[in-house]
């Protein structure tokens, strides 16, 4: 089985997919601020050995239809909850990255029957590091780390999203006080962060699983941010092992 | 010299001391006492660089910072035991209390002293004195180089026990250019003497932090003996007999033999590093007689049979206070931060060294214990790939766990047990951790005692007005 395009209509936009169908329960890939599922596909094609994994571009971005004004953090997140609805997936694993992981934050927390389980992987944003500025210099600090092999996918994600489409997304991720809201997920949290990642500082990954209630760390030593596209394989067997250990 | 410059500065004595009277202090523990917060970042990228070299360069430097710090032996004749006790309370503020202690080093002990705010004064400090001529894997050579040094300590301080150490396991950087001489009062030192005096209350109590373990010996003069290994990695027989694990561990270090020659043992004495020599006993008792104090005296066989005693009384403490009390920080060697533990709320559990059985007891107290949300472990690297080290991976297994959060903390995983680094890190990344306690007024000591009194782990006698009572 390989990877195919799997679209949905929700709230008669169109959201684009991308799939891989493996034997396991299901999971669904949320992209971070001003990107698309491009950066995930190879994390996809890892985990969709063992699970049915899905990237889903959030409207606005990647292939996914754009509507009149940018959607704000809790539009995105009632569009993924639809999106599963629409898919027929029953109570999915989330997987955030980046931004992404303050939209699956929000997607648990108001609408809780549609996730059985959630992974973080570089939850943003640092409450310290939660100003315009500072999140520029730790994402250019951090761009040190990252596969130079992501840079081309990068520009086509914000060429297609365009830059009130990334720039509304960046405001979103810092006005969003997820850590308000990590109290109230109340599925098993997998929380991911590479041990360079200059986004999440460690205390920050800590405090994130500290406020989740059923919250568990993984620190993968040696990479950066985006530790599904640096290590597909390595993430995959990461979240596998929590899978099965939450039997989602 | 200076005593600060005779007394070894990365010891557990001193570390554990540093420790201690940094918390009496009200201050934290950067640069494992060495240096400022401020110099942290500078250190730490430094040693994060000299992480990067290449191994032999490393070991090399390793050795030689070490060297650096040793006395040449013709100054050892004129160290002065007075001036170290006197370096030793230096550390301490001057404050009346109710408990103090004297005796073993041992890491559980400086929580626990924490916890009270009292004081500790070591019976035992190191004195590192340069040597040429003797690969780490003689100790008998090490012996015949450094004996006439030995002895011209002992004629200038018959106040002291000299405890001539070499273990070529854990100590074979430190050994290349200079041996161990672990000294231990068998008689107050007029210093402490006095500092007790100013600083504990009529009515107090004096503790003796007793540790029972012995190690073989051999008899060299009166006051004067040899100890070849220590506590760690490897067992006494392997360090008496050899055994394949030795013979590996020489064959891949590129040593001639494939086991240690040493002088041949003829007894058994106080361990040179942790173990309590009674031969200060009585000078402890007549003090305590003449001031009005309790004497008590705290029996545990090894130094890490007290850490769950601590471990479960900080526990507690914070249950008491109405803490989570679900965070541990795993502690190794002289990589200790009382002041942190308070501070993040954390149950301390101290280790003696970074080797198998040091984790397996950690492991052991977790299998006891009620699970913990956040384990914390700082390691000790020691530069050597040594009989007996628990590898990343076991430490892994420990850190698993946790049920939530389970990380190393200031340890570059990839160069262990050659991350020098670490000894900067370690304080720097704990002092990030979010989740803060309030700092709590000092524990009660007749609760503490009587908690203490209680523990299977250990034996609690006390004396007061010539009468002795054991719990």
């Amino acid at each position: 089985m390989s990877l195919f395009r799997q679209d949905h209509v929700v709230d008669d936009l169109t959201i684009a997919g991308h799939r891989k169908r493996g034997p396991g329960s299901a999971v669904v890939c949320v992209h971070g601020a001003g990107v698309s599922s491009r950066e995930l596909l190879p994390f996809v094609d890892a985990l969709g050995e063992r699970h049915d994994v899905w990237a889903i571009d959030l409207p606005g971005f990647g292939a996914s239809d754009k509507p009149d004004r940018p959607l704000t953090l809790s539009a995105l997140a009632d569009v993924v909850a639809a999106w599963v609805d629409q898919a027929g997936l029953e109570r999915p694993c989330l997987l955030g990255a980046s931004f992404g992981c303050q939209v699956v934050v929000d997607v648990a927390v108001r609408h809780p029957e549609a996730a059985a389980a959630l992974v973080l992987a570089g939850p943003t944003v640092d409450p310290r590091g939660r100003s315009p500025w500072r999140l520029v210099g730790q994402w250019l600090r951090n761009a040190r780390g990252e596969s130079p092999r992501m840079t081309p996918l990068n520009i086509a994600d914000y060429r297609d999203a365009g830059l009130r489409g990334v720039l509304a997304a960046f405001g979103e991720s810092i006005r969003d006080r997820i850590e308000d809201k990590l109290t109230h997920v109340s599925v098993p949290t997998l929380v991911l962060r590479g041990g360079r990642d200059r986004m999440v500082p460690q205390p920050w990954a800590e405090e994130v699983t500290r406020l989740l209630p059923y919250g568990r760390l993984v620190v993968m030593e040696g990479l950066p941010h985006m530790t599904p596209y640096r290590d597909p394989g390595g993430v995959a067997r990461c979240v596998e092992d929590f899978l099965s250990e939450v039997a989602v | 010299m200076k005593p600060g410059r005779v007394v070894a500065s990365f010891d557990s004595a001193t570390g554990m001391l540093r420790a201690l009277s940094r918390f009496l202090h009200g201050r934290d523990v950067p640069l494992i006492g060495q240096g400022p917060a401020t110099a942290e970042p500078v250190a730490s990228a430094l040693l994060g660089a000299a992480n990067m070299l290449p191994r032999r360069l490393q070991e090399r430097a390793y050795a030689a910072s070490g060297w650096a710090e040793a006395v040449p032996p013709h100054k050892v004749g004129s160290i002065r035991s007075d001036e170290l006790a006197r370096w030793v309370t230096g550390h301490y503020p001057r404050r009346r209390g109710q408990v103090a202690f004297v005796g073993s080093a041992n890491g559980a002990l400086i929580h626990l002293c924490a916890a009270l705010a009292a004081p500790w004064l070591p019976q035992t400090l190191l004195i590192p004195v340069r040597r040429r001529g003797v690969r780490p894997d003689e100790p008998r050579e090490d012996l015949r180089h450094t004996r006439a040094a030995g002895q011209a300590l002992l004629s200038a301080n018959p106040d002291l026990v000299l405890h001539h150490m070499h273990d070529a396991n854990q100590d074979r950087l430190m050994i290349a250019g200079m041996t161990y001489f672990r000294v231990k009062w068998r008689r107050l030192p007029a210093a402490y003497r006095r500092y007790l005096e100013e600083n504990l209350a009529p009515g107090g109590t004096l503790v003796v932090a007793d540790c029972g373990l012995r190690w073989p010996v051999t008899e060299v003069d009166t006051r004067y003996v040899f100890q070849h290994g220590a506590l760690g990695g490897a067992t006494r027989d392997e360090y008496q007999n050899g055994g394949p694990r030795v013979a590996d561990y020489l064959r891949r270090y590129g040593s001639p033999h494939r086991r240690w020659d040493y002088p041949p043992v003829d007894g058994q004495r106080p361990e040179a590093e942790w173990g309590f020599e009674p031969g200060l006993l009585p000078d402890l008792q007549e003090l305590a007689a003449r001031n009005g104090w309790r004497l008590a005296r705290m029996s545990f066989a090894e130094p890490e049979h007290l850490s769950p005693v601590i471990a479960d009384l900080y526990r507690e403490w914070y249950q008491h206070r109405g803490l989570p009390a679900d965070r541990l920080l795993a502690e190794c060697f002289l990589l200790l931060e009382p002041w942190w533990t308070l501070r993040s709320g954390s149950v301390p559990y101290w280790m003696v060294f970074n080797s198998e059985p040091s984790r397996a007891s950690l492991t052991g107290y977790l299998d006891r214990a009620d699970p913990f949300e956040e384990i914390r472990l700082l390691l000790f690297s020691h530069g050597v790939e040594s009989v007996g080290l628990a590898t990343i991976e076991r430490w892994r297994e420990v850190l698993a766990r946790a049920s939530k959060i389970g990380v190393f903390t200031g340890i570059d995983t990839r160069a262990y047990p050659r991350d020098f680094a670490s000894l900067a890190r370690a304080h720097r990344e704990l002092a990030q951790i979010r989740a803060t306690v309030p700092m709590p007024l000092p524990m009660d000591w007749p609760t503490a005692e009587k908690y203490l009194a209680d523990r299977d782990e250990l034996q609690w006698d006390t004396e007061a007005n010539g009468n002795t009572s054991a719990r």
